[in-house]
């Protein structure tokens, strides 16, 4: 996702003179064109993500809209205070880029990883979430974000169950997908939601063949907080169904999947597919960590199975 | 106005900011009142003297603001009926500013370190992306200066020579539970500044005239700060230099003995 982000940066820092490019001492081999090409209006505040993020907000209080960015965990727990005072307090267009959320630094380790981010900011005042659930989804998300007045955060991730599928359709204000539909709404079904590229192990299970005789909906959502006035689609398939599975890539508690329980009017079923770290922990890649905390497409399809058979 | 005029003039205005700063917290039964006695001085040389049209003050000791209140209200910045609603329900005026409550004040503090990177973003987008003259002052405490953020910021200026950034430190020495020298001595306070490449001067922060010639100074290339030495509690006798007086409100007797230490400076400005 960081060069479908850095692309569609590209074409924000080009057109908006408002826009600015602010990076926590990450970019390499990624933001030099950036660097080179914005003058003043690209900042390395170097290692110092408090700093950063209190500088932001300053640009933005003189009128600019800068973007903030590093790896997903420096550029959000670190500075979380001044991104709660300094930004979505003062309602500040400081748009926030978490580069490798989730499992995605792997064999970087623990300190790498971003399990907690999305459920850290989500209760911010003014917060807007986005998380696009694959490579093309990014520049979309990015096109939302540059429009807003206030803050905003952006996951970056990359799933090692990447499938390409087509969506069915895509909401515009949203930006949710529908990947899959039920072939008989009257018969019992589930609800699959992906969050952010939590989707694509659902995608994956959907490429497999393992849910081809089940009954499902598959949606990615991307974009928080909830809205099902315009996400109707998705409120109507788990009225009809009242069988949710959720599936991300970050700690079920204070995640996604409970705040889409907590949004949606009671089901018969809800199961949330989390991420978790076990004791005496190992690392490896993307891949690996998944497997550990069994958010696979093997997983899901037994989730599936266990509420349909 | 001669620089001897002017001076005269600061003290008086001094003296009636902190008048109406005592009402303030004696109607509200507030306590802060040390730190903004010590920062008085400071406010009233800004906003009467340095801050032209388009610069900006940010004060990141939050603690502070019902001082800022004072003095904004003094120089007729806020209005009555805002400034007559201080510590009450429904007010916009909080014991530490609020995000986006009035003009004046640019950014809501409270949590300390918070202000200088803001101050910094500021300079930064006024000198090198709308390349203006706008100035920024921003005014931290000695027991700010624990904080790693500052520091980052205070990189951050000296590296991208923000020569419109002025720091102001209202070094009172006392801190929310201590001395400052006894929980994290600073010192050399006025070198640190100077290694993070800031020209620093070391002024008593209640000699206008200290203030004046530390703070006039032509842009070169690197941001200012002065190490403004100060009194905690200055101005009233039964509080200087004693830490409960960041917490405490006052009695009526008390208020009525500052009241009196009020009238006798003023006797004492008023004789030739």
């Amino acid at each position: 996702m960081r060069v479908d982000f850095v692309k569609a940066i590209e074409g924000v820092l080009a057109s908006d003179p408002r826009s600015m490019f602010v990076t926590g001492d990450l970019g390499y081999s990624a933001l030099e064109g950036v660097a080179a090409t914005y003058g003043r209006r690209f900042l390395n505040a170097g290692v110092a993500e408090q700093n950063m993020v209190g500088v932001a907000a300053g640009l933005a209080l003189s009128g600019m809209r800068p973007w903030v960015y590093s790896i997903a965990p420096f550029a959000t727990y670190r500075c979380l205070e001044q991104i709660r005072n300094d930004v979505c307090m003062h309602r500040l267009p400081v748009r926030i880029a978490g580069n490798g959320g989730g499992y995605t630094y792997g064999i970087m380790g623990a300190t790498h990883h971003a399990l907690e981010d999305l459920a850290v900011l989500r209760p911010l005042p003014n917060m807007q979430l986005f998380f696009p659930c694959s490579n093309d989804h990014v520049a979309g998300a990015v096109a939302q974000m540059s429009e807003l007045d206030g803050p905003a955060y952006i996951r970056l991730a990359i799933s090692p169950y990447t499938t390409p599928v087509a969506p069915l359709s895509e909401q515009p204000r949203t930006l949710t997908r529908q990947y899959a539909a039920r072939r008989n709404p009257k018969a019992p079904s589930v609800t699959i939601v992906g969050i952010g590229h939590g989707v694509q192990i659902a995608l994956r299970a959907l490429a497999s063949g393992g849910l081809a005789a089940e009954n499902v909906d598959v949606f990615g959502v991307a974009r928080f907080p909830w809205d099902f006035v315009a996400d109707a689609a998705l409120l109507q398939s788990v009225v009809e169904s009242g069988n949710v599975i959720s599936v991300e890539e970050h700690y079920a508690d204070a995640g996604m999947g409970e705040s889409l329980r907590a949004a949606l009017p009671p089901t018969r079923s809800f199961r949330i597919l989390a991420a978790s770290y076990s004791p005496g922990q190992r690392y490896g890649s993307p891949a690996f960590h998944l497997q550990q905390c069994g958010l696979t497409p093997e997983a899901l399809i037994h989730a599936v199975h266990a509420v349909l058979r | 106005m001669s620089d001897t005029a002017l001076f005269h003039s600061l003290r008086e205005e001094a003296l009636a900011v902190r008048r109406k700063f005592l009402r303030m917290h004696f109607e509200a039964r507030a306590g802060h009142l040390g730190t903004g006695l010590s920062d008085i001085d400071i406010l009233v040389y800004l906003h009467k003297v340095w801050l032209a049209e388009g610069d900006q003050f940010i004060l990141s000791k939050g603690h502070g603001a019902s001082s800022l209140y004072a003095t904004l209200h003094h120089f007729g910045r806020l209005s009555d009926e805002d400034f007559a609603t201080y510590y009450k329900d429904g007010t916009l005026l909080p014991a530490h500013p609020a995000p986006g409550a009035l003009e004046a004040i640019p950014a809501a503090t409270g949590s300390l370190g918070h202000g200088l990177p803001i101050a910094a973003g500021l300079a930064y987008a006024h000198k090198y992306i709308h390349q203006t003259q706008r100035r920024v002052a921003c005014l931290v405490s000695d027991g700010e200066c624990n904080s790693g953020s500052l520091w980052e910021a205070a990189l951050f200026a000296g590296h991208h020579r923000l020569d419109n950034l002025t720091v102001i430190v209202d070094a009172n020495g006392l801190q929310g539970f201590g001395r400052t020298k006894d929980v994290l001595d600073l010192e050399p306070l006025v070198d640190k500044w100077r290694a993070f490449r800031f020209r620093c001067e070391d002024v008593d922060g209640h000699d206008f005239s200290r203030l004046h010639q530390a703070l006039r100074r032509a842009p070169d290339g690197s941001p200012t700060c002065i190490v403004a030495r100060t009194v905690k509690g200055k101005g009233v006798a039964l509080m200087e230099n004693k830490l409960e007086w960041h917490y405490l409100p006052m009695s009526e007797e008390q208020y009525a003995s500052a009241l009196e230490d009020l009238a006798e400076a003023e006797r004492r400005l008023k004789q030739p």
